[in-house]
């Protein structure tokens, strides 16, 4: 996975948060890096803190809650995450 | 443009859906107080079975003595802040009172037990400190720590294991890491293995424990200090946060430690520093019953024979409790409408309990929230539990009574 820049995240990046996304995913919306978690996905807080969870086990890091106000779409997400594992040294 | 209040509109069509006919649960109104366990609602006199009241210490007679003679004395409120009008000499005695009660070098009192939260959670940890908090947590941590400049990770609720992996994820970063469960929780009353925690704890270093005893102050330990106390390990809680709402009969909040720096705080907490201190009848009930709740061994007993007996009561009619038996019994509705006619129907029938609904709730629960009073008599307790059976009959949620209970 390439480290975190201001641009878009990598498309591995995309695809493993797709698949996380899937289990929560409850409306069959079809996922582009666009996808809204709250408006598109009806995710509520609670789910938004079990894929959080997901996440972080799948990479094993930690994803402080302080990041999510600033996160709308797959990719915001995905940014985010690149940037907390580049600063990981990863 | 949206209106104002535009993004409330999913919420308000819930009300409107859930509340169209009959009363508003959130609306309720006791015309009249007529002990720690009944009121009248609606003309009626109705079982109160979800006041937090744990010990029935709200009319306390010394409490009630005190507290006149310190309004008659010191007038209805203070009209400020300690820190900018002046501390009475009741605080200073209510906190050394708090001192002497959990044995602790400091402690200090805030408004309400959500401010205490909000206060010490927004204020503790800094930018380069962690808060790890125990996922199921009340409003006041969530506020809190939202307001706080540190990195926040949740784990699972009530899992050792799951704060072991968190804690390990962070054991090279630098800065230190807080801890945060709840004694009892609110909601199902389903209580903290802090054993557990404290042996994680130990593992890490820089790591503190803040434990909130809201619902465990008074109820857990022989002499009411809670779960540390019952469990013994007070000495590895770092602060305890509690309030006087619940077991101590009053309002207000409060937090202890140890800490050799800990009354900084008085100057750095907002929701202490900008907020009027509590009025002299409030801190005079508060003082006497804290006295109350260290020899309250009896109304501990008397309490836990209560949550057994409706915790029994309920499970053999067959209905879903949330818990184990504990001073709270919350019962599982199968969704949130059969959850307000259920409620409906006791209120009517003349039982009060609080109906909580998701997003309120933990696993998106509906729940008809019970909690018990050292002050409820056996009878009341029968009286609740075939109240609860002929609702849940009326609603088809469980078969025709059963043989024991009807023979009541």
């Amino acid at each position: 996975m390439s480290a975190g820049s201001a641009g878009e995240p990598s498309p591995e990046t995309f695809a493993v948060l797709s698949d996380l996304i899937g289990q929560f995913n409850k409306t069959g919306v079809a996922l582009t890096p666009t996808t809204r978690f709250a408006e598109d996905l009806n995710f509520d807080s609670l789910v938004v803190m079990e894929f959080v969870a997901a996440v972080e086990d799948r990479f094993d890091i930690s994803m402080p809650l302080n990041i999510l106000p600033d996160i709308a779409t797959i990719d915001d997400f995905g940014r985010a995450l690149e940037k907390l594992l580049a600063e990981d040294g990863r | 443009m949206a209106d104002l209040f535009a993004r409330f509109a999913p919420l308000m069509a819930q009300r409107d859906q859930l509340f169209a006919e009959g009363r508003d649960p959130f609306s309720v109104q006791m015309t009249e107080v007529l002990s720690q366990t009944e009121a009248v609602i609606g003309n009626r006199r109705t079982i109160l079975v979800g006041t937090n009241n744990y010990l029935g210490l709200t009319f306390a007679p010394e409490a009630l003595a005190a507290a006149h003679e310190a309004l008659d004395a010191g007038g209805t409120g203070t009209t400020g802040s300690r820190v900018a009008n002046g501390t009475y000499a009741g605080h200073a005695e209510l906190e050394a009172t708090l001192r002497d009660f959990y044995g602790t070098k400091h402690a200090m009192v805030f408004s309400t037990g959500f401010l205490a939260n909000l206060g010490v959670l927004s204020t503790l940890m800094g930018p380069d400190d962690f808060i790890l908090m125990d996922a199921d947590c009340h409003a006041s941590i969530y506020d809190g720590v939202r307001a706080s400049s540190a990195q926040i990770i949740r784990f699972k609720h009530n899992d050792a294991a799951d704060l072991d992996k968190r804690l390990a994820r962070l054991a090279d970063k630098p800065g230190n890491k807080l801890i945060v469960i709840e004694g009892i929780y609110s909601m199902l009353g389903d209580i903290a293995p802090i054993k557990d925690f404290v042996a994680v704890k130990k593992k890490y270093e820089n790591v503190y424990l803040l434990s909130d005893e809201a619902h465990s102050l008074g109820v857990l330990g022989k002499f009411g200090r809670g779960l540390p106390e019952q469990e013994g390990v007070e000495d590895d809680v770092d602060f305890i946060v509690g309030t006087f709402s619940k077991s101590v009969g009053t309002v207000g909040g409060f937090c202890v430690s140890n800490h050799p720096q800990f009354e900084i705080l008085r100057l750095v907490c907002r929701a202490y520093v900008f907020t009027a201190s509590l009025p002299p009848a409030v801190i005079a009930a508060a003082n006497v019953n804290l006295g109350l709740v260290k020899k309250g061994g009896a109304l501990r007993a008397r309490l836990q024979r209560n949550a057994q007996q409706l915790h029994a009561g309920l499970s053999e009619l067959g209905l879903k409790i949330a818990s184990n038996a504990s001073p709270v019994v919350a019962v599982v509705a199968p969704d949130p409408q059969v959850a307000v006619a259920f409620w409906r129907g006791l209120l009517d029938a003349g039982v009060y309990v609080n109906l909580a609904l998701p997003p309120a709730t933990p696993y998106g629960y509906s729940l008809l929230r019970a909690s018990l009073c050292a002050a409820h008599t056996e009878e009341q307790i029968d009286e609740v539990i075939g109240i609860f059976r002929d609702v849940a009959t009326s609603l088809g949620l469980i078969d025709a009574p059963r043989k024991r209970v009807a023979a009541r």
